[in-house]
């Protein structure tokens, strides 16, 4: 198969360059070697779409992330992602931190972010009762928001299948030669593309893409992870707002972050590692997460943790992200050193490959029939009354509640199975429904959401999988089923 | 619509003893039930050691719940399966309960009394916030019980158990007979949490290692799991560095507690204890909202059917005697607390007002003791002590105070004296 750009890497950065290259009449396809889109640096992280106060004023990082701030109000538009404007403080306790909090302030007016003023102890405890008794100062930072970021992938992956661009998922990018104009894309499964450009999205393996049509790859990644954990839903209205420390050497600190949904994400920290993909958490990283937000908030309810998870953030060498196109191949673009403000970022990165290092190149035919809306599937619990009874009398399965913590029902569950980009494994519908994200963490509904996705997708409960390919959880059968 | 007298929601050991105990030939009751069958979690307990106390004899989980459900189905009531109860509000004395079912879809059903029977649920690795990867492989062991009783599925070959709760230890034994080999279970506290008959007849019996005092200290595996490393920990739970063992092994089963399974019903605003997990009740097993009753499981977790069963007729009948005796919520309540060694003791409070004779306390004790004795305190004033042999703090105590020993107002406490250990 041959095709005008081809992209590796479905995370946030890979997914909206896909939908804004199907904004044209071009061939595009998007690969990815996991089981599923959008599930290593985009499926764990803050979910923070920053106002833009902390990237150095002159660089890449400060443009783009206050360019995508902006951006994601017209994404939540048009592709009906959950946006929650719920605005930031910065704390300070003492007087080199309020030092920071003006630095900050001057940093962001730089930078271009709106409406950002100091605020005394007295205002701040006003609107957040539950900042820590020794936050002396805040610095707000009214633009900041909450995404869910993973959904926004997806989301933006599904506008661009319905644009016309491919997605291919359990394809692992292995070997890229050059032929005449052409790239020849060789996967760890088999599979042979072809394409005239080749956009380098993999996040934390970027160098390793790269490394395989360069020789001298400007830029070195040095993976940072960060550790987190989750509090129940139930928590909802503990803080209304993000809450940040001031900054440090090793990046923003650890932060507490309401979620669209009502939980709360406490972390991350962060650590230096080698590997690129050890998403571990650990005792001592939990630990720095705790005492870092016993820093921001009082009397925090950890015993609503429902989870812990640790994403690792694709850092480099260049400090800057790493948006150009290859020194030695032409039509070969890096999209690298991908880490925070990436998320918030990326709508805006997306725009500049495509407008910037694209369109100077070669002249793009507009796709005429380019639909830049996508609706997103209300699930039965968002529905109002009268919709839910509409939806129960479409669906019959709208009447079984399956996962009880979020309420989701089978209904919901079966139309997020068959979402464009398929939620074929238990992962998968627990990223696209929530069944299974809530306190009981599946414990009641996997057994069920086994058999839904069995029946919907014609295969046996043995061959559903948790989450990648052979990870089925039941083993075998020991008994003859009636 | 009417109001039913009575509302049960759930169809477990205990919503089945609740009904029993309420059931009245002038009462109109109503059990509702999410599962397709009655039973609740005794369905996937197929092993025996049920009903020793209740029906003097040694049953099945299933079969004890059979002899539960025979002894309801003659009545005049409202049985409805496959219906979830998915809200419930109070509003002007009057209980609104909110089901689902594929039937009916969304419906309501109202009632003058409410009694929450809806059972428990595991503690998971999120929770107690293990470290280490997050590959498939590890699950609460009653959900490797239910795809193995009731599906017919293993979920592994190679298992290590983390967590001496009875569920665990049935699990060890379970899985090992299917064919499976399971390495280990760690328990992080320095006795078991299990029943002693669980740790002879599950563990002992088929030589599997019981590590005290040992947690996991990693869990490694890509997407699926690969091994796990447990340590030793110190008295403050911290890893002693040098004791880390490795198992290679494809599952990792958590027994790591239950917690009554009451989230459904937050709209009613009732009072929790927050060292049961369930509602704060006085010896009628009243919540602190006027007219709702709650037990079994939902209420405390319990080791034993047959006290589920005890407690929730009890229930039954103080929700039928609130009705026909059109009884208030008096203000005289008393409260009784925990004091050392005492991990909870329900009820929390007492209604004065009620009459009664005797209450049973039921309590679990923080350590384990050869023997031991109780002491029950009124404010500083010693009402009597009680000498107890083999306590371990899986294991429920009763304790029977008399109304007649309550000389005042001031609030009970119990505390527990280990004698030998
Ligand atoms: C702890 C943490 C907190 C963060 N918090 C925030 C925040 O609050 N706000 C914010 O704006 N940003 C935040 N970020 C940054 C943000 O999450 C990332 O910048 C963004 O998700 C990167 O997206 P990506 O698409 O570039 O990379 P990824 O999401 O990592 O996607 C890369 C994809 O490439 C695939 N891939 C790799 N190799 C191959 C191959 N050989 N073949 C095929 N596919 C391949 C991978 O499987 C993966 O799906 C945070 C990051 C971390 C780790
Ligand atoms: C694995 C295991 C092993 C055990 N082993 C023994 C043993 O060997 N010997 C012994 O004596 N005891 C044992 N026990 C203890 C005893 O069996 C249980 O404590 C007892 O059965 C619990 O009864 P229950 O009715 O409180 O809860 P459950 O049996 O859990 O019943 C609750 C019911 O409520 C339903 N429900 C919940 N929420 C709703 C809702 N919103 N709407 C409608 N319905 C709802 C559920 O579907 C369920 O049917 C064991 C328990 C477990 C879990």
């Amino acid at each position: 198969m041959t095709y005008d750009f081809l992209i590796i890497g479905s995370g946030i950065s890979g997914a909206l360059i896909a939908r804004e290259l199907s904004k044209y009449d071009v061939k595009t396809i998007l690969l990815e070697k996991e089981n599923d889109a959008a599930n290593h640096a985009t499926s764990a992280n803050s979910a923070i779409i920053h106002s833009g106060y902390d990237p150095d004023p002159g660089s890449l990082k400060a443009k783009l992330n206050v360019e995508g701030n902006k951006l994601y109000d017209q994404l939540e538009k048009e592709l009906d992602i959950p946006l929650f404007k719920n605005g930031a403080f910065m704390v300070a306790h003492d007087k080199d931190e309020e030092g920071l909090l003006e630095r900050y302030l001057e940093r962001a007016k730089t930078n271009g972010v709106p409406g950002v003023a100091l605020l005394d102890q007295a205002e701040a405890k006003k609107l957040e009762p539950n900042l820590a008794d020794s936050v002396t100062k805040v610095l707000n930072l009214p633009t900041t928001k909450v995404t869910y970021p993973w959904e926004v992938a997806i989301a933006s992956i599904e506008n661009a299948v319905d644009n016309g661009v491919l997605f291919e998922k359990n394809q692992t990018v292995e070997k890229i030669d050059k032929q005449d104009e052409y790239y020849v894309i060789k996967t760890a499964e088999g599979t042979t593309y072809q394409s005239r450009y080749v956009i380098n999205a993999a996040g934390a393996y970027a160098e390793q893409i790269a490394k395989m049509v360069e020789k001298n790859v400007q830029y070195h990644i040095t993976p940072r992870k960060g550790e987190y954990i989750v509090l129940d839903r139930r928590v909802q209205g503990f803080i209304k707002r993000t809450l940040y420390p001031t900054p440090d050497e090793k990046g923003k600190g650890v932060l507490m972050v309401p979620q669209f949904h009502g939980n709360i994400l406490i972390g991350p920290n962060s650590e230096l590692q080698s590997s690129l993909d050890d998403a571990s958490t650990s005792k001592g990283g939990i630990n720095v997460v705790k005492e870092g937000a016993n820093r921001l908030a009082k009397n925090i309810p950890f015993h609503q943790t429902i989870r812990t998870f640790s994403g690792v953030r694709a850092s480099s060498t260049h400090h800057d992200f790493y948006i150009k196109p290859s020194l030695e191949q032409p039509g070969f673009i890096h999209v690298a050193g991908i880490d925070s403000p990436g998320l918030t970022a990326a709508p805006a990165i997306a725009k500049y490959v495509v407008e910037t290092l694209i369109i100077p190149q070669e002249t793009l035919p507009i796709n005429k029939h380019f639909n830049p809306r996508r609706q997103a599937i209300k699930l039965y619990d968002d529905m109002s009354l009268s919709e839910r009874q509409e939806a129960f009398k479409a669906d019959q399965r709208y009447g079984n509640l399956v996962c009880k913590c979020e309420r989701i029902t089978e209904g919901d569950i079966v139309r997020h199975i068959h979402r464009a980009v398929k939620g074929d494994s238990v992962k998968a519908i627990k990223k696209r429904a929530r069944a299974g994200a809530g306190i009981c963490q599946g414990g009641y509904c996997e057994h069920q959401i086994i058999k839904i996705l069995a029946k919907e997708l014609g295969k046996t409960p043995l061959e559903i999988n948790y989450f990648a390919k052979g990870s089925n959880i039941l083993k075998r059968e020991t008994k003859v089923k009636s | 619509m009417k109001p039913y007298d009575i509302v049960i929601i759930g169809g477990g050991a205990a919503g089945l003893a609740a009904l029993k105990g309420a059931y009245d030939k002038s009462l109109n009751i109503c059990l509702i039930e999410r599962d397709k069958t009655l039973g609740g979690i005794l369905k996937q307990c197929i092993h025996n050691g049920f009903g020793l106390h209740h029906y003097n004899e040694e049953l099945t989980g299933p079969e004890y719940a059979e002899r539960g459900i025979e002894e309801v189905l003659g009545l005049n009531v409202d049985i409805f399966t496959d219906t979830t109860v998915v809200d419930v509000v109070k509003e002007n004395g009057t209980f609104e309960l909110m089901l689902m079912n594929t039937k009916k879809g969304e419906h309501r059903i109202k009632a003058i009394s409410t009694i929450i029977s809806s059972g428990c649920y595991e503690r998971t690795r999120g929770a107690i916030q293990l470290p280490g990867d997050r590959p498939a492989g590890i699950m609460p062991a009653g959900s490797a019980q239910r795809h193995l009783n009731i599906d017919g599925y293993m979920v592994g070959k190679k298992v290590f158990i983390l967590g001496s709760g009875d569920i665990g230890l049935i699990m060890a034994r379970r899985m090992t007979l299917e064919g499976a080999e399971v390495l280990g279970v760690a328990e992080l506290m320095p006795h078991s949490n299990g029943l002693t008959r669980n740790i002879v007849q599950c563990l002992h019996d088929f030589d599997i290692p019981l590590y005290l005092s040992h947690t996991i200290s990693d869990i490694k595996g890509k997407s699926v799991l690969e091994s796990i490393t447990i340590s030793e920990v110190d008295e403050n739970f911290d890893y002693i560095e040098g004791t880390e063992k490795t198992f290679e092994v494809d599952t990792l089963l958590l027994s790591v507690g239950l917690i009554p399974d009451i989230n459904m019903f937050d709209s009613l605003k009732f009072e929790v204890s927050k060292k049961t997990g369930g509602a704060i009740v006085d010896q009628t097993y009243q919540t602190s909202v006027e007219g709702l009753f709650a037990c079994g499981n939902a209420l405390h977790v319990h080791d034993l059917v047959d006290f589920v069963t005890e407690e929730s007729t009890k229930a039954g009948q103080q929700a039928k005697a609130y009705i026909l005796n059109n009884k208030k919520r008096s203000k005289n309540t008393l409260y009784v607390t925990p004091s050392s060694n005492i991990s909870y003791i329900l009820p929390q409070t007492l209604d004065m007002d009620d009459d009664f004779n005797e209450v049973v306390l039921s309590l679990r004790t923080t350590t384990n003791a050869l023997t031991g004795k109780f002491h029950v305190y009124q404010g500083e004033t010693l009402l009597f002590s009680e000498k107890a042999k083999f306590v371990v703090p899986a294991e429920m105590e009763k304790i029977k105070i008399k109304k007649e020993h309550l000389k005042h107002s001031g609030p009970i406490s119990i505390l527990f004296e280990v004698v030998s250990q």
